[in-house]
């Protein structure tokens, strides 16, 4: 008895296509290190420890004059607010008049173990601020804060209310024990005080395996299979390597920032509880009375939307608008649903609160 | 003195750390004849080394239980999966359009289901419980290096840490002193 089995001859050729890409793919595109991130021009105008402050030149001769600094989030860089020049939010800021700087966090050394939520708001942030309204003329400046940066901004306005003009919280981490996402899970139960003082800094490797467990079939197999298969499509290609480009860039987080990060915010929930003591000065989010415009998306697994609203609800401002988006979380900053949706509210909030 | 034992593993503690203190104490004159001066501290280091190396045996079978535990979750999990793609898959035509349905099946099933696996507490517990005891192995592991710098003469991680330590101190300081002077060089001028 002989056994017969038959394979569709399209199935085969589509193996054999796949194979062949694997093979001719270093001979076709870039290595992957190698790829140009910033697409805007910008000049590095103040610099502390390891942080540094960007300005990007203008694209229009008309602008407003409250400049918008932005706080990027401690993880990954902040090269995804302007990886693609057709989904770049610093390009689309730019080109509706407004005046952008970004702070780049830097990558901290064991050195720079020590750092908390003190050093990050009370002195960087605050002396980045500062250099803005120094350079710009002007006493306020709109801040906003993208992620674990939305937070920051957030505590920011609360201590410094008097220097920020308007607040956009993109993501923010506010209401830990709302958070539904696998981080927040894995957070409530760590034992970060041992984790800090026998490794310092939190490495990048525990922040992949993070990342990993987040939707770890599409982004981990998924995501490659899909590369392989579009290897002719130049555009693709380019925006994939980008995009794997800024995530393997994951600078360490600080041991102490980490440290009061997971259990301030994540396990003890103290700043949405009205509790949260940062340097001897109580954070208290209704001191922040300033306009404030929070943005969330649905499909975040980051960042649940259930952990970002708590913001809009616990701030003390009376001119204030949260928005809900279908999208995720790096969707909402750098797509072209961004691009069409997201930004031209935003710029037109912006515009009508600022100088 | 006879001390209760709870288990075998306590025994073989408490065995291992009785001998290696007694070898440590009867050899400690002969060892002294033939390390002179500061080679005398390899004889000391020994000993303690051998501590730490004896009270990381429970930590290492810790350590294997909650990563056989880890294991035994996604091994699960994976399996679970798997049967309910299999059972989905069996009416699927075979051409070019089913194969991309059977990834998409495959993909939709497994991430539900890990991420369901990640959301749990006892996920949590275990991964967290499983990390801690890999940081109190590397904790151990620092010290049996600090140990041997020390004979070395060279820094510990421990002095290491106080030399940071004393530079953010310092590096607050002189900015705050910055600061200061800033502001009363702005009033001083005004």
């Amino acid at each position: 008895m002989t056994l017969e089995t038959s394979v569709n001859e399209s199935i085969i050729g589509d193996f054999l296509n796949f194979n062949r890409n694997i093979a001719e793919i270093p001979s076709r595109i870039s290595v992957p290190h190698e790829v140009k991130m910033d697409t805007c021009e910008y000049d590095v105008v103040y610099k502390e420890d390891r942080i540094r402050m960007l300005h990007y030149k203008p694209l229009t001769s008309k602008q407003i004059k409250t400049p918008l600094v932005i706080s990027y989030a401690i993880v990954n860089r902040y090269h995804i607010f302007d990886i693609d020049s057709k989904k770049s939010w610093i390009r689309n800021l730019l080109e509706s008049g407004i005046d952008v700087y970004m702070i780049d966090w830097g990558t901290p050394s064991k050195m720079d173990k020590f750092l908390g939520f003190d050093e990050y708001v009370n002195d960087y942030l605050d002396n980045c601020i500062e250099n803005v309204c120094d350079r710009s003329g002007v006493n306020k400046v709109s801040l906003q804060g993208y992620c674990t940066g939305g937070t920051l901004a957030a505590v920011y306005s609360a201590l410094h209310p008097e220097k920020v003009k308007n607040l956009i919280a993109t993501a923010p981490i506010i209401d830990g024990w709302k958070d539904t996402t696998v981080i927040s899970n894995i957070a409530k139960n760590f034992d970060v005080d041992k984790m800090v003082e026998v490794i310092g800094n939190m490495p990048p490797e525990f922040i992949y395996y993070c990342f990993s467990i987040l939707k770890p079939f599409e982004q981990g197999i998924e995501k490659y299979l899909k590369f392989f298969q579009n290897l002719e499509n130049e555009k693709y290609v380019n925006s994939f390597l980008k995009i794997e480009k800024w995530l393997a860039e994951t600078p360490p987080i600080p041991g102490e920032l980490f440290k009061q990060w997971i259990k301030g915010i994540y396990q003890e929930n103290l700043l949405v509880q009205d509790k949260m003591f940062i340097g001897n000065q109580h954070v208290s989010l209704k001191n922040i009375t300033m306009p404030v415009f929070t943005q969330v998306a649905v499909g975040d697994h980051l960042v649940s939307p259930e952990c970002s609203m708590p913001l809009h609800y616990a701030v003390g401002s009376n001119d204030k608008n949260l928005e809900i988006y279908p999208t995720g979380h790096v969707g909402m900053i750098a797509s072209s649903y961004s691009q069409k949706n997201i930004l031209p509210t935003l710029t037109k909030w912006i515009k009508t609160r600022s100088d | 003195m006879e001390r209760p034992l709870d288990n075998m593993f306590d025994y073989y503690k408490h065995t291992s750390m009785f001998w290696n203190d007694m070898i440590s104490m009867m050899s400690s004159k002969p060892a002294s004849l033939t390390a002179v001066g500061p080679l005398r501290n390899f004889t000391e280091n020994i000993k303690k080394i051998s501590q730490e190396l004896i009270e990381s045996n429970q930590e290492i079978v810790d350590f294997n239980t909650y990563l056989m535990e880890y294991y035994k979750q996604l091994g699960e999990t994976w399996a679970d999966s798997q049967k309910k793609v299999m059972s989905k898959i069996s009416e699927i035509p075979q051409d070019t359009e089913s194969t991309e349905a059977y990834k998409r099946i495959w993909i939709d099933m497994f991430e539900n289901d890990f991420t369901q696996l990640f959301d749990t507490e006892s996920f949590s517990k275990n991964y967290n419980k499983l990390v801690s005891t890999e940081m109190q192995l590397l904790k151990r592991w620092n010290t049996i290096m600090d140990i041997m710098l020390k004979s070395a003469n060279m820094p510990t991680k421990e002095e290491i840490d106080e030399i940071y330590q004393e530079l953010f101190n310092l590096k607050k300081r002189v900015k705050k002193l910055d600061s200061l002077k800033k502001r009363r060089d702005v009033e001083s001028d005004s």
